[in-house]
């Protein structure tokens, strides 16, 4: 910015930036995504034994409703109806401890304020399974956008993504299913903790 | 006894024919022969011969819920599945055809397997199932028809399913 003779002068390149740095933060989501980048996990699928994807989105997704056919399935397919998209992937070491809450954070880091926030967080001791549940909702704090559950056992961690509009309330009607792994019993009283806050809320 | 002998002569001149046969014209039907005949441009190689008579075999053998069970095998190939990710999912998808939908990845790490499962619906209750197992020389495409109970097995645990389904040919559709 220059002063000349009493004019304020602007450089028109400051302007564009300026505009284009007010344009990129004003985005209510920062860019994220309801769909994590999960494929690329690439420090933790070095030390697992097994790694396995599971993509279920568009006819998939359709076609995994159609199995849906059974009494109890009702809730879970008026869910399943409704969203983009099941990722699951699923890592599995020979020895306990192959890998580390440091290597989580490569997920954990997709999973960030002011888009996500973390309702459960329950860890069974008996059990050494720590389970995360973190919600993404619209910029106006309505809308379920997505869902994301990071599941740890000491042999095991399986990382499930939601895409699309998904009820806390609803989530044990698709436990078991899609490879979307059964929740622990300590999990389940944090979720309905959550339930009860939302409620609440609302 | 003399008719016991005559067919097992028939047999094994079949047998014996089929290897003189080029392995696609034997391969099944002409979908599972088009996606043959891309894999082996890719490859740059033929697959191994026999496969309509192994295939043939192996149908007695599926599980319930599974049939028509067609394999190709192709043998000291440069294998992809090291290649980036998004190069290797691109190629396999370009392979197998926009038909197929990709369903399951599994990488095993201590043989450096890797099977890519592919699926799509056929038919009001009939499902498709393509399987590429790639290891560090060969790789194995699998096609093979599912029932509705089978799928529905699949849908229901697809990360158990989906754990060595390239090692288990025989059973890995309805395990």
């Amino acid at each position: 910015m220059n002063v000349t003779q009493g004019r304020i002068y602007i450089n028109p390149a400051l302007i564009l930036f300026g505009a284009t740095l007010l344009g990129a933060f004003s985005q209510p989501t920062f860019g994220q995504n309801p769909k994590l980048d999960i494929k690329n996990v690439e420090l933790i699928a070095k030390k697992a034994s097994e790694v396995v994807d599971v993509n279920l989105d568009g006819a998939l997704l359709k076609l995994a409703a159609k199995f849906m056919t059974a009494e109890d399935d009702r809730e879970g397919l008026e869910i399943v109806k409704n969203l983009k998209g099941i990722y699951v992937k699923n890592f599995e070491f020979d020895k306990p401890g192959e890998y580390s809450q440091a290597d989580v954070e490569a997920i954990r880091g997709q999973l960030q304020k002011p888009s996500w926030s973390r309702i459960v967080s329950a860890q069974s001791k008996h059990e050494g399974e720590t389970t995360e549940i973190y919600l993404m909702t619209a910029p106006d704090g309505g809308a379920v956008l997505g869902m994301a559950i990071i599941n740890a056992e000491p042999k095991e961690l399986t990382v499930v993504n939601i895409v699309g509009p998904i009820d806390i309330d609803k989530l044990s009607a698709l436990e078991g299913k899609m490879g979307i792994p059964h929740l622990s019993k300590d999990a389940k009283e944090s979720t309905k903790k959550s339930e009860g806050h939302h409620e609440k809320q609302k | 006894m003399r008719n016991r002998n005559r067919l097992l002569a028939r047999a094994i001149l079949i047998f014996a024919l089929l290897q003189f046969l080029p392995a696609t014209a034997v391969a099944g039907d002409p979908e599972f022969h088009a996606v043959v005949d891309r894999m082996s441009a890719y490859y740059q190689k033929r697959p191994m011969r026999g496969m309509c008579l192994l295939s043939f075999i192996a149908n007695r053998f599926t599980p319930h819920g599974v049939g028509q069970f067609q394999m190709a095998i192709f043998d000291d190939i440069t294998s992809p599945r090291t290649a980036p990710w998004e190069e290797l999912e691109s190629s396999l998808q370009g392979l197998v055809g926009p038909d197929y939908q990709p369903f399951v990845w599994a990488r095993d790490n201590r043989s450096g397997d890797l099977s890519v499962i592919y699926v799509r619906e056929s038919g009001k209750k009939s499902f498709e199932m393509l399987i590429d197992s790639i290891d560090s020389t060969d790789t194995v495409l699998m096609k093979m028809r599912l029932n509705s109970d089978a799928m529905r097995e699949w849908m229901d645990e697809p990360v158990e399913k989906g754990k060595g389904s390239g090692h288990r040919v025989d059973s890995s559709a309805g395990k």
